[in-house]
């Protein structure tokens, strides 16, 4: 399953990053690490998630190409 | 490579440190402490981001403290953090450059993403300092770190606890830079260990790199790992012009086997640095016991308050609200300075049309240096008010929010999350705005922003639109509670903006994407802004703007001043206006500008118009002045009412104004801002590519309202 597809408030590991933000692992988002989902906005808009000891937000798009898992 | 190097080097007669660190870590806040009031802000050369440099004297040591931009790695992702990375490129290619020590800004509430930089800044061979920020976060959590072990593990001169908001543990900074700078102390520890499988894979690009340079192994470890794992890693190899262009293909070549090896051993490669060091981070800091374990369920009094702010109905009704109030404010508390200024420099003029002799000079001196002056400083109040607004909503961290939640509105139009900060700047003057777009990651996300910007309309078309509307147009109720005045002022904000939004999309059918977009915004905790950094902010950005800006319109003041007063008739006396340059140009214009429903006094308002917009109003008072002779100052709105054409039909009608109000929404008249989006872009063709855009608009919509207008029957 993907980031995007977690209920708010729900917690998971990631399993893998998809290959086109690099910046998201310099950011710590790499294999291994806890993170919760926060929120959606309307429309298909970013979300917002809770990783290591910060908020972050990413387009909708992108959180599909993160694996996760609960 | 010297020469390209040489805007990095510094005043090397006093050590120097530097500060680096993550984007809302607290280090401006720190040099802001640290400097006081002697620091010194300038551009790096070619583009116009802040290079912030300051001088600081503790106890009989001296030292300069450079701030650089703030960044997640030393891999840049903007042009920000390319200024980042090519400094710290520039400083291990030339150890001659490199500062005494690097503080490491962390924040401590947020501890291992933080020192993910830190972990890349320890191997470059500087000692550095550790700077704890936030600690009092910390302690609020009751939690502790222990600073022994974090020292050790990155080899650091010092760890020193601190918080900016507090003005806790400055004087500790102090006493360790010192202590650095006395004890010459060197840092050549590696900190992070490349298991020897990478290590043997990514060794051509070593071996390469110590080929063509003197680095110490563990530097070129360092790069090696950043260059395999990113393409952006090597931008400053060719932009430093360190390396020759095919040395630089043959790395391009040497990295790209390196990938395939590493991503053909199970390794994926553009992850590897991250992985890496974050793997031995995780571990260090749990093993060492240096931080609590990390808990993502703990919930952040900042989460609680975004549960209302970034509300999906109650978030865009209270961003409206602030919106509304930040207007509301510019246009009510600006009003009265504005006044004072254009009083005092009206006064100004009129005391040395009376204690100077006649002459070129006093003309040039009144009309040309004083207006010019004045037409600048006029401006200043909103400009001030809205970034003092705009500062505080930044700086309390709620302009992210507003990115998060505009996004994907924005992305629709081809703008993007971050660029409602510069859209807002361009209501009050379009060259804070452009400058403020540096912080969108894609280029074209970017250069859409910058484009569209100054359609938004800026507070020097506000005097042009209080005029007509004034004059032109009856203050009745409509519909019951609007005033037809106020909602013709509205409409043209309103037109402004919805046009930004139409071009900006049809821009991206033409602008093709390089590389991705993306969004990726940390949301950081809310706090209440240090006054000091806000008003230090308003005090620089006020600044630049008087001294770009102001140049350009000064110089433009002075040329049109020369067009209006010459040629001189024989005797010395000034011809009238009608007769001069600028008249005769506004004469041979007005067959262009007639089918708009302008004549050659308005065409004389439109050129002027190009120091800045609001010259206009005086224009008009100018020539009207003039062509009446007389002695009694004629109230500009009577005459633009009374004035005739030839025929005997009035000059100016509704639609005259209306009109003429469409043409200051779209026109790009100001020059100013071309030059700044010249400067933002590098290039003369996209400052073209808006000149041209916005003066077939400003035509073709003014066109549209006259012609139409008549044809519907309005007279």
């Amino acid at each position: 399953m993907t980031l995007a597809d977690l209920e708010i408030n729900q917690c998971a590991i990631i399993k893998q990053v998809g290959d086109l933000k690099p910046r998201l692992l310099e950011m710590g988002l790499i294999p291994g690490t806890s993170i919760r989902f926060i929120k959606r906005t309307p429309l298909g808009g970013p979300i917002e998630v809770k990783v290591r000891d910060f908020y972050l937000s990413i387009r909708l798009d992108d959180a599909k190409t993160i694996l996760v898992t609960v | 490579m010297m020469q390209k190097l040489f805007w990095l080097q510094y005043n090397m007669k006093k050590p120097l440190i530097a500060l680096i660190g993550n984007p809302n870590s607290g280090k401006t806040a720190i040099f802001n402490l640290l400097t006081g009031l002697s620091q010194k802000v300038s551009n790096y050369p070619g583009i116009t981001i802040d290079k912030k440099n300051g001088s600081v004297s503790h106890h009989k040591t001296q030292f300069d403290l450079l701030d650089l931009p703030g960044t997640y790695s030393i891999t840049p992702e903007t042009i920000d953090e390319q200024i980042v990375s090519e400094q710290i490129l520039a400083w291990i290619h030339n150890p001659e450059l490199r500062p005494n020590a690097i503080v490491s800004v962390i924040d401590a509430s947020n501890l291992s993403r933080n020192l993910f930089l830190t972990s890349q800044i320890a191997e470059l061979g500087i000692p550095i300092i550790i700077a704890l920020n936030m600690m009092d976060r910390v302690k609020a959590k009751n939690e502790d770190i222990n600073m022994d072990a974090l020292k050790k593990l990155f080899n650091a001169v010092a760890v020193v606890p601190m918080s900016a908001v507090k003005k806790m543990g400055v004087s500790a900074l102090k006493d360790e830079i010192c202590n650095s700078i006395d004890s010459d102390a060197s840092n050549d520890r590696n900190v992070l260990n490349i298991p020897s499988e990478i290590e043997s894979i990514i060794s051509p690009i070593t071996t390469f790199l110590d080929s063509h340079f003197k680095i110490t192994t563990q530097i070129l470890r360092a790069i090696a790992l950043r260059l395999v794992t990113r393409d952006s890693a090597s931008l400053g190899y060719r932009n430093l012009e360190l390396l020759t262009n095919l040395e630089y293909i043959e790395l391009k070549d040497i990295v790209s086997t390196c990938r395939d090896n590493l991503n053909e051993k199970g390794h994926s490669s553009n992850s590897i640095e991250s992985i890496l060091r974050y793997s031995w981070l995780d571990s260090q800091l749990t093993e060492k016991l240096i931080t609590n374990k990390i808990d993502v369920k703990v919930k952040s009094k900042s989460e609680t308050a975004d549960e209302i702010i970034t509300h999906p109905i109650f978030g865009p009704l209270i961003f409206l609200g602030i919106l509304y109030f930040i207007f509301q404010s510019i246009f009510t508390w600006a009003s009265a300075p504005m006044d004072f200024i254009d009083s005092t420099f009206a006064q100004l003029g009129a005391w040395l049309v009376n204690v100077l002799p006649s002459g070129l000079l006093r003309d040039l001196l009144v009309e040309g240096i004083i207006a010019g002056v004045g037409a600048i400083l006029i401006f200043l109040p909103q400009i001030i008010i809205l970034i003092l607004f705009l500062c505080l909503l930044e700086d309390s961290g709620y302009m992210a929010r507003v990115a998060f939640m505009m996004d994907n509105f924005m992305s629709r139009v081809g703008l993007h999350g971050r660029s409602v900060l510069p859209l807002m700047s361009g209501y009050a003057c379009a060259i804070p705005g452009i400058m403020a777009a540096r912080t969108i990651d894609s280029w074209r996300e970017r250069l859409i922003t910058i484009l569209v910007l100054p359609l938004l309309s800026c507070s020097a078309r506000l005097p042009v639109y209080t005029l007509l509307i004034s004059a032109f147009i009856p203050s009745q109720t409509v519909l019951g509670i609007f005033n037809l005045q106020g909602l013709t002022m509205v409409t043209m904000y309103l037109l402004g903006t919805f046009t930004a939004f139409l071009i900006a999309k049809i821009f991206t059918k033409f602008i093709p994407q390089k590389g991705n977009s993306s969004f990726v915004m940390e949301l950081p905790p809310y706090r209440i802004p240090m006054l000091r950094s806000v008003f230090n902010e308003v005090f620089q950005r006020a600044k630049a703007f008087l001294t770009d800006a102001g140049k350009i319109i000064m110089a433009i003041s002075i040329v049109l001043w020369i067009l209006a007063s010459f040629p001189k008739m024989e005797n010395g006396e000034s011809v009238s206006i009608h007769e001069s340059y600028a008249g005769r140009i506004g004469h041979a214009i007005e067959p262009v500008i007639e089918p708009l429903g302008y004549d050659w006094k308005i065409g004389i308002g439109l050129l002027t118009s190009f120091a800045a917009r609001e010259v206009m109003v005086s224009t008009l008072a100018t020539i009207y002045n003039v062509e009446e002779s007389e002695d009694e100052f004629i109230s500009i709105k009577d005459a633009l009412k009374n004035d005739k054409k030839p025929d005997g039909s009035p000059t100016f009608t509704v639609l005259v104004a209306l009109s003429l109000m469409v043409f200051y929404v779209y026109a790009a008249q100001c020059m100013a801002t071309f030059a700044i989006v010249k400067n933002e872009t590098n290039s003369w063709k996209w400052p073209m590519v808006m000149m041209v855009y916005m003066s077939l608009l400003a035509y073709f919509g003014a066109l549209l309202v006259y012609q139409g207008g008549q044809f519907l029957g309005f007279a």
